[in-house]
């Protein structure tokens, strides 16, 4: 299973900005090269759970040679994200996703922390910032 | 004439006790659920201003993130949960303030009655709290905290040595509550690690269940 992710593009100088104000005691960066952001379009939800202490969203795409690879990316607590209206039923296996988002695992694995996920109808699914939630493709 | 007299000052003092909505100790009030603040007003220090020890610096180097107590549902306790993103309800009783954490359902006890911690008192993670009232700020004073807590997860580590200590100041100005904490450290570090936070009073506020799966701690 091949690792490469499809698009990835830097953000150089963010990493320590974020770092600092912090909306858990977690430090992202400690984790996940914050100042990567990797896309991965066109993907399908394989597992969804929200759980504490933190949720996952399992997916699969293709890759740039057309293998199926597996990734997995981390949500905030299924407390928090449930404050942000982010909710058990947001995802369920086999939706479409037009992309997902976010800031891969230093360790290399097929790991992120998710920040942004859009379905294949146009819904947004804000994970992480300040304007985090669903948005509906109709109100935007 | 005396003894009249007494008993009046002892009547007066038991129903104006009776009366109050508060501890006779608090010098304020606390009490409910309160969020923390939108957009989130927690901080750690820069990093780089963070002045350690040889030695802090050697467990800061080692720090991994299966060290993290928090992704094996282990609470963060003090110091490493001084700045929580969860609500937290505040019970203020006579002989002292109960925190009440979402986070890990974590319970507080703030003695206020002016007591000393026990000899037979174990390190824990969320050690010893007493507390006492400056004017209308309330000082908490922690100690016999777990040598295996950290100070925060970017790999700021704690000793839990029995000289360490945590000092928290809280105030409330209208609808909010702040809060410095200082962990005096020693060994680990060459001068206190500083953490502030706010929270936004919630009457409607709600403290959720926070069940923890250690499955889904880990970092990949």
């Amino acid at each position: 299973m091949k690792r490469t992710p499809r698009l990835v593009f830097v953000s150089i100088g963010l990493t320590l900005f974020i770092g600092f104000p912090v909306t858990a005691h977690h430090n992202g960066g400690t984790y996940f090269d914050m100042g990567v952001d990797i896309e991965h379009k066109v993907a399908t939800v394989v597992g969804y759970d929200l759980v504490n202490p933190h949720g996952r969203l399992v997916y699969v795409f293709a890759d740039g040679n057309g293998n199926e690879v597996e990734w997995i990316g981390e949500l905030p607590s299924a407390n928090n994200a449930r404050r942000r209206g982010l909710n058990a039923d947001l995802f369920k296996p086999g939706d479409q996703l037009s992309s997902v988002t976010g800031n891969p695992s230093r360790s290399g694995a097929n790991f992120m922390r998710l920040s942004r996920v859009v379905f294949a109808n146009g819904d947004i699914a804000q994970i992480s910032g300040r304007n985090a939630g669903v948005h509906r493709a109709e109100s935007q | 004439m005396k003894l009249i007299k007494k008993i009046a000052v002892l009547s007066i003092t038991s129903a104006l006790t009776w009366l109050m909505p508060v501890s006779s100790y608090a010098q304020a009030d606390f009490e409910g659920i309160w969020n923390p603040s939108h957009p989130p007003r927690m901080g750690q220090p820069v990093p780089s201003d963070v002045r350690l020890t040889v030695e802090g610096q050697a467990e800061f180097d080692a720090f991994s993130p299966d060290k993290d107590p928090t992704l094996r549902c282990v609470m963060p306790g003090i110091p490493l949960g001084l700045v929580d993103p969860y609500p937290i309800e505040i019970v203020q009783q006579d002989h002292q303030v109960l925190f009440l954490y979402e986070h890990f359902h974590m319970v507080r006890r703030i003695f206020t009655d002016g007591r000393e911690v026990p000899d037979h008192w174990l390190p824990s993670f969320m050690g010893y709290s007493t507390g006492q009232w400056d004017g209308d700020t309330l000082v908490i004073r922690t100690t016999h905290m777990s040598p295996d807590n950290y100070t925060w997860t970017a790999g700021f580590p704690f000793s839990g040595d029995p000289e360490a200590y945590v000092i928290e100041r809280y105030r409330r100005d209208g609808e909010e509550l702040s809060f410095r904490g200082e962990v005096h450290d020693p060994r680990y570090y060459e001068e206190p690690y500083v953490v502030n936070g706010h929270w936004d009073f919630a009457p409607e506020g709600e403290i959720w269940e926070y069940e923890c799966i250690p499955e889904f701690g880990g970092i990949q």
